[in-house]
């Protein structure tokens, strides 16, 4: 449903020294500068896939989404959306997507959100009955079939972004846009959120590009994801392959025996890995992965261990690492 | 197909009445203000003529007509399009379109027309019977057809001054700043509040085709007098054509520099 192939896009950006001299001096003479903010992407996106877009601010994540709802036109490179090229804003491509951004609101701040969709049902032509029937669906599933009259001005950010979601779903589009849906909300908000997307993609299979910068969101919502540096991808896959890809290390854990006076030497333990905890209770480590099974054994035999435990890197950490550092092994 | 527009009009004509209700002051306020811009319009010829019985050819009664033709096309330009016009260099520097291009619907057509000056709305009707006045007060008999065609191309003027406004400021793509530009209009409009015929000829030439500013009201009314011809009309069809063609180019040149804004 969506393929990109070679996409990069770079904005000329003015430099200007700081203070009233720099001002005066960038009025002479320009320095501009160019800023490649998406690098030669290439992946596709099939039907009922969420592809989940990560990557440190500036990374190029909101500019992908941009360049594929058809927004801003790239430099370079090909994109194709069922078929069609979406900066060319055929009406025929635009009645079958939908974007949301977090930080951004569609519907107009002073009426209530029942208006605003009926404008929309008039720009998409959706035929009464069906407008009904997903006004209805979407708005019980949220849980907001109460405030649809509310002026959205009135609205909280939670409730507001819930109305965002029917206004970009109402047309049932088959390629699906979230930039950042959660950001600001609080926790059972973007829980609330999570779930709806999640069923609804269930339901309806459309392709879905989610941008977050919430771990919590992409774990639950995404099978694949593809990670963004300084424009380029640096890794398209599963998101259970980040940790075998990328986690060089493990984390042992052990819990000591009460009674003991003074926490184990660390200078004995940073041996076996980098030392993240140690007290009398419990020792944590991380350990290279090669070495877990000879570091395991190491600490039983040399602690009064009652219980141990190998855990896997927190994948949000891995990923924060592949982000932001070249080669991005954690 | 065609129909659709009307129909998304008549939402925004709606939303529009429904906000503008609620801000009272605003609402009574633009009324008063207005009255006293026609008044100050007109008492401005007036006393021009204390002191000339012609200007540009024209008398005081005929001077009275293009007055009257140029604040209804005023009042048309301040309640239907102004708002969106003077919102949208902003809409483009904050990457406020974003959502406009999703649409499939012309992006253009939304910006321009979505925020109807509901409170201007009672100035429109006063502009209109200001009009109507200027006519029925004017000594001879102008007859309906003359004075059917004259409205009708007042409201073509002030179709093509509204899409000069919107290609005056469709360089914010590529400039961000446009408060130069929009002085530079300001200035421009200037030469629709006077009769072209007070201008040498190479400014009327420009007035009548480049910046068309003199469609407005200043050439519809000469027709009204000086005789219809279809050499006249095909004149402010073709400029006009000719308006809607470079502004639909210009803003698709525009959409194409667009940068949106960082999120």
């Amino acid at each position: 449903m969506i393929t990109v192939s070679r996409l990069s896009k770079t904005f000329h950006l003015h430099r200007k020294e700081p203070g009233l001299w720099g001002s005066m001096k960038s009025l002479v003479a320009r320095r501009t500068i160019e800023k490649r903010a998406v690098n030669e992407v290439s992946f596709s996106v099939g039907e009922g896939e969420i592809v989940g877009l990560l990557g440190a601010n500036g990374a190029g994540k909101t500019t992908v989404v941009k360049m594929l709802a058809g927004i801003i036109h790239p430099s370079s490179g090909e994109a194709s959306v069922l078929g069609y090229k979406p900066w060319e804003r055929d009406n025929r491509l635009r009645r079958q997507i939908a974007l949301i951004m977090g930080q951004k609101a569609q519907l107009w701040w002073d009426l209530p959100a029942a208006d605003c969709f009926l404008l929309l049902r008039e720009i998409y032509r959706i035929d009464r009955k069906r407008y009904e029937e997903n006004l209805e669906r979407l708005s019980a599933v949220l849980g907001v079939r109460d405030l649809l009259t509310t002026q959205v001005r009135r609205l909280s950010l939670g409730e507001r972004m819930k109305m965002e979601l029917i206004a970009a779903l109402l047309h049932d589009p088959r390629v699906v846009y979230l930039d950042e849906p959660t950001i600001g909300l609080d926790i059972s908000a973007q829980r609330s959120i999570r779930e709806f997307v999640q069923s609804y993609q269930r339901e309806h299979r459309p392709a879905v590009i989610l941008t977050s910068h919430y771990m919590a969101d992409i774990e639950h919502l995404c099978r694949r994801i593809i990670i963004l540096r300084e424009g380029g991808i640096v890794f398209d896959g599963q998101l259970k392959d980040v940790v075998d890809r990328f986690a060089s290390t493990k984390i042992v854990a052990v819990r000591l025996q009460e009674g003991a006076t003074t926490a184990p030497d660390t200078g004995g333990l940073d041996k076996l890995g980098e030392v993240i905890a140690c007290s009398r209770e419990e020792v944590r480590l991380h350990v290279p992965r090669a070495e877990v099974a000879a570091a395991s054994a190491h600490l039983m035999s040399t602690l009064p261990v009652i219980d141990l435990s190998i855990e896997e890197e927190d994948v949000g950490t891995i990923i924060e690492n592949i982000m932001t550092k070249p080669g991005g092994e954690s | 197909m065609l129909l659709r527009y009307p129909v998304l009009y008549l939402y925004f004509l709606r939303f529009a009445f429904s906000r503008a209700m609620e801000f009272r002051f605003d609402f009574f306020f633009r009324i008063v203000m207005d009255i006293v811009y026609y008044v100050v319009t007109f008492a401005f010829f007036g006393v021009l003529y204390l002191h000339t019985s012609l200007l540009g050819g024209w008398t005081l009664d005929q001077t009275f007509v293009f007055t009257a033709g140029f604040i209804f096309c005023d009042a048309i330009y301040m309640t239907v399009f102004s708002t969106g016009i003077w919102h949208f260099p902003f809409r483009i520097n904050k990457g406020d379109l974003d959502y406009y291009l999703v649409r499939p619907v012309s992006s253009i057509f939304v910006l321009t027309l979505r925020e109807f000056a509901a409170n201007s709305f009672l100035n429109l009707l006063i502009a209109a019977g200001v009009l109507v006045w200027a006519i029925a007060r004017y000594p001879d008999p102008l007859g309906f057809l003359p004075v059917a065609v004259f409205v009708v191309m007042v409201f073509l003027g002030c179709i093509t001054f509204s899409l000069i406004s919107v290609c005056f400021l469709i360089p914010t793509f590529w400039t961000t700043g446009h408060e130069g530009l929009r002085k530079l209009l300001y200035l421009v409009s200037d030469f629709s509040e006077r009769p072209h015929t007070i201008y040498p000829a190479w400014i009327q030439r420009i007035v009548l085709t480049i910046l068309p500013c003199a469609l407005i009201s200043s050439y519809p009314t000469w027709i009204l007098f000086e005789g219809i011809t279809p050499a006249r009309i095909g004149h402010v069809l073709l400029v006009f054509t000719g308006t809607v063609a470079f502004t639909l180019w210009f803003w698709s040149r525009g959409l194409k520099a667009y940068s949106s804004a960082s999120s």
